[in-house]
């Protein structure tokens, strides 16, 4: 018997290396759902991890620091807040 | 709406818990920003026994910005004030952090019932109180969490606020020294109002030196 496949869909699951099961903790929503401005998880909507090693939704740290009670401190751990460098 | 989910979430959490003590219920489906809180009095403390309500309010920009929460019941504490329930407490104000949750709060609130903070008080009153007579500040307070929380088998709820309240202990006021100086010829609801504005709760005795040539002071204005 030939197939012919005319149409071929791919389907693949990934996550995030941080903690897969872990929630973020300015929303709650898990890492590899999105922030909740986001419609698409990935790259879209990607995670931000301090020097204290602190992870969260890029977007939801952003709003954090833009407000002026935050003094650019880590939700976390009140250290102030510093991409880490890979 | 970010904000409605999130509260979704942590009214789930709250009821996954019911080990923790403590509760938290929508007012009104239609409108999730108002909330009350009940949570118990720890144990060890003068208000052991007692149920507290807390009404709570989420702004809009939550969880950027801490809910606000004030007593309902009252609460004889120096960081809670005795008239409106209002609260002083650093992580509902300046050191909020957007990874706190309301069930967070509620269990700093009763940490702060197990260790007031005098030194940086929301009550003037009841500070002073704390600071130069702790032991009757625990009667008070005692009595307070019995007529206003239900503790001690005390009224509870709204049945509290239509039983007779007894002034004395309501406000550490010493029956004696009243009646000292009802003798004089002032009336007793006079003597209480400047006892209570001027915060001296005794004369003769073990109280406060001068306390009263300035209590006679203020009723003679
Ligand atoms: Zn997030
Ligand atoms: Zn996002
Ligand atoms: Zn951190």
């Amino acid at each position: 018997m030939k197939v012919t496949i005319d149409k071929w869909i791919g389907v693949s699951t990934w996550h995030w290396n941080h903690a897969q099961d872990e929630v973020c903790g300015i929303c709650r929503v898990a890492f590899d759902g999105t922030c909740p401005t986001c419609k698409y998880p990935g790259d879209d909507c990607p995670l931000i991890i301090g020097e204290c090693k602190h992870a969260f939704h890029m977007h939801c740290l952003l709003k954090w620091l833009t407000t002026e009670s935050s003094k650019g401190l880590c939700p976390m751990c009140r250290r102030r807040f510093k991409t880490a460098t890979e | 709406m970010s904000r409605a989910r999130r509260i979704a979430k942590e009214l789930q959490a709250v009821q996954d818990d019911p080990q923790a003590g403590i509760d938290l219920e929508v007012i009104n489906d239609a409108d999730i920003s108002h909330l009350k809180g009940y949570f118990d009095g720890p144990s060890g403390t003068p208000y052991e026994g007692g149920r507290y309500q807390v009404d709570i309010e989420i702004p809009q920009d939550y969880p950027f910005k801490p809910p606000k929460m004030k007593f309902d019941t009252k609460v004889y504490h120096p960081n809670i004030s005795s008239q409106t329930g209002a609260i002083c407490l650093d992580i509902l104000k300046d050191k909020w952090s957007p990874v706190l949750t309301l069930k967070a709060s509620l269990i700093s609130l009763q940490s702060l019932l197990t260790t007031p903070e005098p030194t940086n008080p929301q009550d003037a009153e009841v500070a002073k109180h704390y600071l130069s007579d702790r032991k009757g500040f625990d009667n008070t307070a005692k009595y307070w969490a019995k007529v206003y929380a239900g503790a001690d088998g005390g009224a509870s709820g709204t049945a509290a606020a239509s039983k007779p309240v007894d002034v004395f202990e309501q406000y550490g006021i010493d029956r004696e020294s009243v009646k000292a100086i009802e003798n004089m010829g002032f009336t007793q609801e006079r003597i209480i109002e400047v006892m209570r504005r001027t915060g001296i709760k005794k004369i003769g005795p073990g109280a406060q030196e001068g306390a009263e040539d300035r209590l006679l002071e203020e009723l003679l204005k």
